[in-house]
């Protein structure tokens, strides 16, 4: 527990300033960004999901009024989500400060006040000081006043600078969310914050590797959790939710961090030849520089995922319509990383392959393979299947190899589950036009195994079967064989 | 010699360099009151008091808005005249002071390079057009030609340079001695919406909402122990300059707006014509780049339902089964609901875990809402629940004098993998008023000439199914 307690007596009614440097315990709750179509991996320079994050944190407020400083929260809290509970007087006011510490907001703030100005000699290195008053904004460079007059400040070929002798009050290093509380008496409570934060994200990664059978895999399912945030959650209750929710990006005031531009009188020359002038100096604090620099690298591809321990899978529980996985011990959400826990592995889950096409004008197309599972208890699953992506893994020999990558949207259980796992080369479509206007559709298969193909004849009445109110030729294509028929 | 005079300077300094210079953490403004607008415009009232002589004399008053509109500035006080207004923006700078420099004389002190000995010689500026020159006894020079270093004394700083941006306002008083002024002035950057925290209990059917009101300062100024009155609503139609959303909104997620009935009752509030105030109980000081919030609304247990719905947009098939949103419905209503106008914000809904912790649900705008409406906010998509249309067949029929009419069969084919039964509202869309309902399989109704609606129970982890066919012209 690390407190602070500062009171600051500037005025009779001026609140005391009491510090919560950083949470006791915290809880992390991660949704995906609702626009990120499931083909596309999280991206982690550019997260846009969020996460809820409760932390409970011990503090002691003095009698009266007191503002209480959160420290140590997320870098992209939302702070018009914040919710504060436990506060023995409750909020008068919340305030979050985003004018910050920076070169600029420094001689602004100490406009006409007296700072102390140092020259230092380039020849001899001596350091002089003298008093000066800051007479100009920061914006257009700066004017002070000496002993002597008015000066202006890098204009001279001298190194000069200004020495400040504490910092104006209420410019901080980072945006700062506060509570303005009242108690009757000094108290140690204990408070809990709760806010929603941007730059986290998650998605569902499937691992199915297929048996020599080609009739049944192994199912391995995996949350991978990306936090974008320069914060880390150390020990964290952690949580994924799967469903589609609605959320808004929020509008959050940008910090202020004001620059000094150091701009001189007319400086030409009668020669071209430049002179050593001082480059402009710029004041953009590292918070604002850090974020575009953010991780660049992409995401690395999908599992096949490190080993775990065993028994620490991710537990599933419903809440309203969506789903939340609970991770079972506390972890440590790191800044800036990705993290993959288990939630789901069955050894034998039956599945089939379907082959599919739609009917062209002319011309030869590859199959579409296309991976099917029932999402029911009964036929080996039953559990609700969030957004991910699917690697299919066979074997040669000892040997794993890649079979096909694909993904799928939401599904409840109940559902079909249809994973399009990419073409199949030998398993080819030619669609001919024929003279009497109708179309003559060939079939080939190179393997040494029966497919089941489906060609979608799109609406209308032809065809053996329908899907999804369209309509389908169905043929089951023998190895090394070939379907003809006209439509 | 030089030097030692030097010294001798910087340490008498201080008595005469603190005329004029306020203490820390002070501020010119007096009793402040803002009134802020949703739309971020804020009215600023400022009564100040001031010593005026008798007669015309000019008054500065530093520290308004950054963003002061200055033609909507009025001053007034008892027995004061105004002679002129001025808004000066000619900020001191190092090229404005050398541009005012012009025929004046400066104090120019050469420094040796090696030795760091000073030399001080007065000069006159002569031009400062791309560079400065300077004549010097019988010499003309150009100001740091040679690159050395050389400081530039000014004597003063010449009037109407101002650090910043300066309100000035020439009057004439009848009575001299302090007296108290009141500045009233519009400024942009100051904006206001509410946000909401609605904590869902499914089981009970009830929800506990806390209102906050959420102010922006960006307008450049702190406002000091300030009254603070919020207007729920905006005057005109300036656009917004403070706080901005992004301009891209997310696609819709759901079918209807919140409103689905607006109220007629009157909330128990401040109002001024037709606009509900929220006055900010206390005084409070608003600080530059700060985001403030206050609480204003706080009920408990007001009923609250969730509902499905999901919409067709025209006669047509989805590919797969697509989830129906998840509706959360409530009243403003005083007998069963908030019994509050709400203004406008955004509504963040959470539900308790099976450990008892509150997890956020999703969220959604809202707009101003008069006390005794019906909401019904998406606030996402059902896992659970899904709805997939299906054309089962379209055919032709015979035609009339405007063209032929087609009968599209539809099939809804509807999924619940919750272990209680739900209903849907079912609304198939686009059907431009001449469409017709040759047959159902279960009664619907026209909501408006577009669209027709079923509501659909769904058994607990069942199978529901609508068929319809509407014959349309095309």
């Amino acid at each position: 527990m690390s407190l602070l307690l500062l009171g600051l007596a500037l005025r009779a009614e001026a609140p005391a300033v009491a510090v919560s440097a950083a949470p006791e315990r915290v809880a992390v709750t991660l949704y995906r960004d609702p626009n990120r179509p499931a083909q596309q991996r999280p991206d982690l320079g550019w997260l846009n999901g969020v996460a809820l994050i409760s932390e409970v944190r011990r503090v002691r407020l003095p009698a009266g009024l007191a503002d209480l400083r959160f420290e140590g929260v997320a870098g992209g809290i939302i702070p018009q989500s914040a919710i504060v509970t436990g506060l023995p007087g409750g909020a008068v006011e919340r305030n979050r400060d985003a004018l910050l510490l920076s070169a600029g907001s420094l001689i602004e703030r100490q406009l006409g006040q007296r700072v102390m100005l140092r020259r230092t000699s380039r020849a001899t290195g001596e350091v002089r000081e003298e008093q000066a008053v800051i007479r100009s904004g920061a914006a257009q460079a700066l004017v002070v006043e000496t002993a002597g007059g008015f000066e202006a400040l890098r204009c001279t070929g001298l190194n000069d600078t200004l020495v400040h002798d504490s910092v104006p009050e209420g410019l901080s290093a980072r945006p700062t969310l506060s509570v303005r509380t009242r108690s009757a008496q000094a108290v140690e409570a204990t408070v809990t914050l709760s806010y929603l934060a941007t730059n986290f994200d998650w998605q569902a990664n499937y691992v199915a590797e297929l048996d020599p059978s080609e009739q049944r895999v192994r199912l391995t399912a995996w949350l991978t959790l990306a936090n974008g945030d320069p914060t880390s959650f150390t020990g964290a209750a952690t949580q994924a939710i799967a469903g589609r929710l609605n959320y808004d990006r929020p509008g959050v005031p940008a910090p202020q961090s004001p620059a000094v531009s150091f701009r001189c009188w007319p400086t030409g020359r009668t020669s071209d030849i430049p002179l050593d002038m001082p480059v402009p100096v710029s004041a953009v604090s590292e918070d604002i520089v850090v974020t575009g620099s953010r991780m660049t690298a992409q995401a690395p591809p999908p599992p096949p995922p490190a080993p775990m321990r065993k028994g620490m899978d991710a537990a599933q529980e419903d809440l309203g319509d969506l789903k939340l996985y609970r991770i079972p011990e506390p972890v440590t959400v790191a800044a800036r990383s990705l993290k993959q826990v288990r939630f789901l592995e069955r050894s034998a889950v039956p599945v089939r392959f379907v082959y599919r096409a739609g009917l062209t004008d002319r011309g030869r197309v590859a199959a579409q393979r296309v991976l099917l599972m029932d999402n029911r208890a009964a036929r080996g699953l039953g559990v609700p299947l969030p957004a991910g992506q699917m690697i299919l893994l066979g074997a040669r020999g000892g040997q794993k190899l890649l079979l096909g990558e694909g993904v799928t949207g939401d599904k409840a259980v109940g559902e079909e589950v249809e994973i399009p796992l990419g073409e199949a080369p030998g398993l080819r479509i030619d669609t001919q036009p024929r003279s009497t206007g109708r179309r003559e559709v060939v079939i080939t298969n190179d393997s040494t195994e029966a497919r089941l193909v489906e060609v979608d004849l799109g609406d209308g009445e032809r065809g053996n079967a329908r899907r999804d109110g369209r309509a389908i030729w169905r043929v089951t294509v023998p190895a090394n064989a070939m379907r003809r028929k006209r439509f | 010699m030089k030097l030692v005079l030097g010294l001798l300077l910087a340490t008498a300094a201080p008595a005469s360099l603190a005329q004029g210079v306020p203490p820390p953490g002070s501020s010119a403004q007096g009793d402040v009151a803002v009134t802020i607008y949703n739309n971020g415009n804020a009215l600023v009232q400022d009564r100040r008091e001031l010593a005026l002589p008798i007669g015309r004399s000019r008054q500065e008053f530093p520290d308004v808005s950054a963003q002061i509109r200055a033609e909507t500035v009025t001053l007034s006080g008892n027995g004061l005249g105004i002679v002129e207004q001025n808004f000066d923006y000619d900020l001191l700078s190092p090229a404005a002071l050398m541009q005012k420099a012009v025929g004046e004389t400066i104090t120019i002190v050469r420094i040796n390079p090696a030795t760091g000995a000073e030399t001080r010689e007065r000069a006159r500026v002569l031009a400062a057009n791309g560079g400065v020159v300077l004549q010097i006894g019988e010499r003309i020079e150009v100001l740091r030609d040679d690159g050395l270093p050389v400081r530039v004394i000014f004597d003063k700083v010449p009037d109407g340079l101002r650090p910043r941006p300066t309100l000035s306002v020439t009057l004439s008083a009848s009575t001299g001695g302090r007296q108290p002024v009141t500045l009233t002035y519009l400024t942009p950057g100051l904006g206001w919406s509410a946000d909401y925290v609605a904590l869902f209990d499914e089981a009970k059917g009830t929800m506990d909402v806390q209102g906050w009101i959420t102010l922006n300062n960006q307008s450049g100024t702190a406002y000091r122990n300030a009254r603070v009155l919020l207007v729920a609503g905006a005057v005109n139609g300036q656009p917004d300059t403070g706080q901005r959303r992004y301009a891209m909104p997310p696609p819709p997620l759901a079918p209807g707006k919140p409103l689905r009935s607006a109220g007629t009752e009157s909330a128990p509030r401040e109002r001024l014509g037709d606009f509900y105030l929220y006055p900010l109980a206390e005084r409070t000081t608003i600080a530059q780049a700060q985001q403030k919030q206050v609480s204003f609304l706080e009920v408990e247990g007001t009923p609250a339902t969730r509902t499905y719905e999901f919409t067709n947009p025209w006669l047509n098939t989805l590919e797969e089964p697509v989830s129906a949103a998840s509706v959360l419905r409530f009243s403003t209503s005083r007998e069963q609901g908030l019994g509050d106008a709400l203004p406008a914000g955004t509504v963040r809904f959470y539900q308790r875990d099976l450990r008892g912790n509150p997890q956020f649900v999703g969220e959604r705008q809202i707009g101003h809402t008069p006390m005794g409406s019906e909401l019904g906010l998406a606030i996402g998509d059902a896992f659970d629940v899904k709805v997939q249309p299906i054309v089962v067949s379209r055919t032709k029929l015979a035609g009339d004098r405007l063209g032929d009419w087609w009968r599209s069969t539809m099939r809804y084919e509807l999924s619940n993998a919750r272990p209680q039964p739900v209903t849907v509202l079912l609304t198939q869309s686009g059907l431009y008023g001449e469409s017709k309902v040759a047959s159902q399989s279960q009664p619907g109704r026209r909501r408006n000439a577009d669209e027709y609606v079923w509501e659909v129970t769904v058994p607990a982890n069942g199978r529901a199914e609508v068929n319809a066919a509407f014959d349309t012209r095309y």
